[in-house]
């Protein structure tokens, strides 16, 4: 899977470089300088063809368009990992909460039930078993 | 069942809450109307639309008192209770992103991207958004260009107009000159000698050397006075002398 990236990453820094180096020669462009325009035009061309490959390889890879929103913005991507981390721990140890509070509420609530209702809790125990799932 | 709750709370009728009846668990109020193709059975909850939680039990196991029993969830299934990050193997993922600040620009993310890529994608039209809004035509594919078609790239000389100089504006860059200087006297790798290496202290001690010299001379002066071969000390020895 990284060798696919890399692949993408290496063709992309190729043709923002030569991109680059177009924008120089125009930017103060000679008579002398045309032949070297026509050769990066064409590499450029080469270049969208290598990139054009890549696609079929990356086919399944799926990128959250919030990503997209913060390069838009001028922001590090990186921020976006970083935000979904967080948000995902914060879930997690909120749901795990939850959970650990309702366990001690059904064992509480057994307990208690068993000492007002003992009959019925005894039978409630015998369809669901002593130490049910939490 | 019902009039040990209505002992326990001090009713003499047992009455559930309105929210409680209406969730189902009313002692002995009877269910909603069923829709005519539905058929209600005694003993058994009404079946709840859009519910598609774990199926009731057997019509065996529910034995009175109880209803509304459910098969309680699987104990192995994979839940909030459980540390997902570790779960999924993303611990050295969050350590790289929680554990240390990440820088906020764009152009910290990709520092080698010329241009100046930390403005708004909107203001200059370079969005991706843009991209998924409109998308470009594709499925063409690319080929070269040829002697022909490359007549119409034949440039005039001389330098772009300013408004077109967008590959030369960078983002400034922060200079490390102060951190330099914090770092100067951890740096290990100087070996000369402080006096060499600062020509600050070296100075001052060639500014310092009149002083000193002056300090010992007068060091060596008041030695000489209080010494016995001084001859103002020999000279003062007498008049004690007298006094006694």
């Amino acid at each position: 899977m990284a060798e696919k990236f890399d692949n993408l990453e290496e063709h992309l820094e190729k043709f923002i470089e030569n991109i680059r180096q177009l924008g120089i020669i125009v930017s103060d462009f000679q008579p002398s300088s045309q032949a070297g325009l026509n050769q990066k035009l064409n590499f450029m061309i080469s270049g969208l063809q290598d990139i054009e490959k890549c696609r079929q390889q990356l086919h399944e890879i799926n990128v959250p368009l919030e990503v997209f929103e913060y390069i838009d913005q001028g922001r590090n991507p990186q921020l976006y990992t970083k935000e979904c981390l967080e948000r995902a721990l914060a879930r997690n140890e909120q749901v795990k909460g939850k959970i650990d509070t309702m366990t001690k509420f059904k064992s509480l609530l057994i307990s208690e039930l068993s000492k007002v209702f003992p009959e019925d809790m005894a039978k409630y125990k015998a369809i669901h078993g002593e130490d049910a799932p939490s | 069942m019902t009039e040990m709750f209505s002992t326990l709370y001090g009713q003499n009728e047992a009455q559930a809450p309105p929210g409680a009846s209406s969730l189902g668990f009313g002692p002995g109020k009877p269910p909603p109307p069923l829709q005519q193709n539905q058929a209600s059975m005694p003993g058994q909850m009404p079946p709840q639309l859009g519910d598609e939680g774990p199926a009731l039990r057997k019509p065996g196991a529910m034995n009175e008192p109880f209803y509304l029993l459910r098969e309680l969830p699987v104990g192995n299934e994979l839940t909030g209770n459980t540390n997902l990050i570790t779960h999924y193997n993303l611990e050295h993922a969050y350590n790289k992103f929680c554990g240390k600040k990440v820088k906020e620009k764009l152009s910290n993310f990709l520092p080698e991207l010329p241009g100046m890529i930390d403005c708004p994608g909107t203001q200059d039209g370079s969005s991706l958004r843009s991209l998924i809004d409109k998308p470009p035509v594709c499925g063409n594919s690319f080929s070269p260009l040829t002697g022909a078609l490359l007549t119409g790239f034949r440039l005039h000389t001389g330098p772009l107009p300013e408004q077109y100089r967008l590959m030369h504006i960078q983002p400034p860059k922060k200079k490390s000159k102060h951190k330099h200087k914090h770092h100067r006297p951890q740096d290990p790798l100087p070996q000369e000698t402080p006096s060499d290496s600062d020509p600050k202290k070296k100075k001052k001690k060639r500014d310092d050397d009149p002083d000193r010299k002056k300090k010992k001379k007068d060091k060596k002066k008041k030695k000489n006075r209080h010494s016995p071969d001084h001859p103002g000390l020999a000279g003062s020895q007498p008049n004690s002398n007298s006094l006694r």
